[in-house]
């Protein structure tokens, strides 16, 4: 997939500038973004699903632009998955109800065809057994996993991830990365905001670095992480790399 | 141990409900005993088999509190929402509007509000169905409390729900309908329930505007006879049964609520 992003920058009502000026033009499957927290990431990572609109600058996908108005967004928005760091699976709804209602209010489903979607992603990412759970009976990790399931059951174009395993202890964060993983290797178009280095070196091809709001390096993911250009991502890396077996 | 099982309250016997049973029929028995006591000391003497002739009366008064107060609150849970809903609302004037309402009759009593609309507003614009003005009144009094309880429930409403909502593509009135709604009604459920054994109690104060419901139907009775004592005993009685269950179905639903969280 292709992303291009010119000069989309962000400034919230309280004149902090999030986003300042990020050009961008890249193919890619899976696409890191990374970067010191409260740098922008989450603010990219909006913009790019739709949820909020750029105060300027454009996104395009493939060619196609995204047009920040409502009545636009609401149709764009079904063709991306997004995840949240946590706490985005509706609270009064079950683990497969949370999956059938967009099928069924969005996309038109019947319930039926709804129902048997849900119970295969179900099924398929090991989450049968919580099936009939609501959102606070389900570990951190089982939430996140039916948090993508519901994501990708509407068969989106791009899988959008925020920050999903930075809430989740280490042997949590794994069965969620190893999710994404497979997701990837079956071809889905991937970009996540993490703090999981060892991920976006391994299962990202390629990576983009946010600092105070500015694209400040990217490039491939396996050559960054190995040869850094700049003194801020060499710094970054060796702040975040510092306890690594 | 056994004794010790039936009187004292530990993690193990916490859900057992023998002793649960048992201590509540002594809890019941030791307060009637004091009531039995104070009047005997007082030497009166109760009969209650007058009330039997005025079984059709108390029937139709209780009736009459049981609709008074199913329309209060079916009034009331409008009027509450619109008000929390204008509480919310950009446009000041509709705000504080909403504010000053809640204000007003959640800081007075409920007493000077039944005498000041029935005989002023009332009169003024020609209201003159007790029933329906002690609908009314009785509603807009309880509605200011609903008010809060669903505006407490609006603001329990996490922005990732929101944020969730939009991003799997839902519209902003399918978010209002299937995630926003059946979130509030689930959190606020206990207290409306509460809130309902409140209007029950409360209409009793629309006697005062000789409302013909159960309290003025007894307040009838007993000026007939001045067994003051026994009818307002049996009306207790009364009101209990319709608020007790209410109760507890509160307690339930609290309980429910509470493991969610």
């Amino acid at each position: 997939m292709r992303i291009e992003l010119a000069g989309v920058s962000k400034t919230f009502s309280d004149r902090n500038k999030a986003l300042d000026g990020i050009t961008y033009r890249e193919d890619f499957n899976v696409l890191a973004v990374i970067g010191p927290s409260g740098g922008g990431k989450s603010t990219l990572l909006r913009i790019l699903g739709g949820l909020i609109a750029p105060s300027s600058g454009e996104v395009a996908f493939n060619g196609n632009k995204v047009y920040y108005d409502e009545k636009h967004l609401i149709r764009y928005r079904r063709e991306i998955g997004f995840v949240f760091q946590a706490k985005g699976l509706f609270n009064h709804l079950t683990a497969r109800q949370n999956i059938i209602l967009p099928l069924v209010n969005v996309h038109g489903y019947s319930k039926t065809s709804a129902e048997s979607v849900a119970d295969n992603l179900l099924d398929r990412f090991g989450l049968s057994g919580g099936s009939h759970k609501f959102p606070h009976e389900l570990s951190g990790g089982q939430q996140q996993r039916v948090a993508i399931a519901r994501a990708v059951a509407v068969k989106p174009k791009l899988l959008l991830l925020d920050e999903p395993t930075s809430a989740l202890d280490p042997e949590l964060t794994n069965e969620v990365l190893d999710l994404i993983n497979e997701l990837r290797s079956d071809g889905l178009n991937i970009i996540l905001v993490t703090h999981e280095m060892g991920f976006a070196k391994k299962a990202c091809d390629k990576l983009m670095f946010i600092v105070n709001g500015r694209l400040a390096e990217w490039g491939d993911s396996e050559k960054l992480f190995t040869r850094p250009g700049t003194a801020e991502l060499a710094g970054f890396l060796s702040k975040v790399l510092e306890w690594n077996v | 141990m056994l004794m010790r099982r039936l009187f004292i309250r530990d993690s193990e016997n916490e859900k057992d409900l023998l002793p649960k049973a048992f201590n509540i029929i002594i809890a019941v028995v030791l307060f009637m005993l004091f009531f039995l006591f104070s009047i005997k000391r007082l030497g009166m003497e109760f009969d209650f088999s007058f009330l039997w002739s005025f079984r059709y009366r108390l029937a139709q008064g209780f009736a009459a509190t049981v609709a008074l107060s199913l329309a209060s609150l079916a009034v009331s849970l409008l009027l509450g929402f619109l008000s929390a809903l204008a509480n919310n609302s950009r446009i000041l004037a509709i705000s504080y509007f909403s504010k000053v309402y809640v204000q007003f009759f959640r800081g007075t009593p409920m007493i000077m509000q039944v005498y000041l609309f029935f005989y002023i507003i009332g009169t003024a614009w020609g209201v003159d169905n007790r029933f329906w003005a002690g609908v009314l009144i009785l509603s807009i009094f309880e509605g200011a409390y609903i008010s809060e309880i669903i505006r407490g429930g609006i603001g329990s409403i996490e922005y990732t729900q929101l944020e969730a909502a939009k991003a799997v593509g839902l519209k902003s009135g399918q978010t209002l309908r299937l995630i926003v709604l059946p979130q509030i009604i689930k959190r606020t459920l206990p207290s409306l329930a509460g809130q309902f054994a409140s209007i029950i109690k409360d209409s009793s104060l629309l006697s005062l505007i000789s409302v013909i419901e159960l309290t003025q139907t007894i307040r009838e009775i007993s000026a007939s006879n001045f067994a003051m004592f026994e009818c307002y005993i049996f009306l207790g009685l009364l009101y209990l049964t319709l608020t007790f269950p209410i109760s507890m179905y509160t307690r339930y639903l609290e309980s429910r609520f509470s493991y969610e969280n």
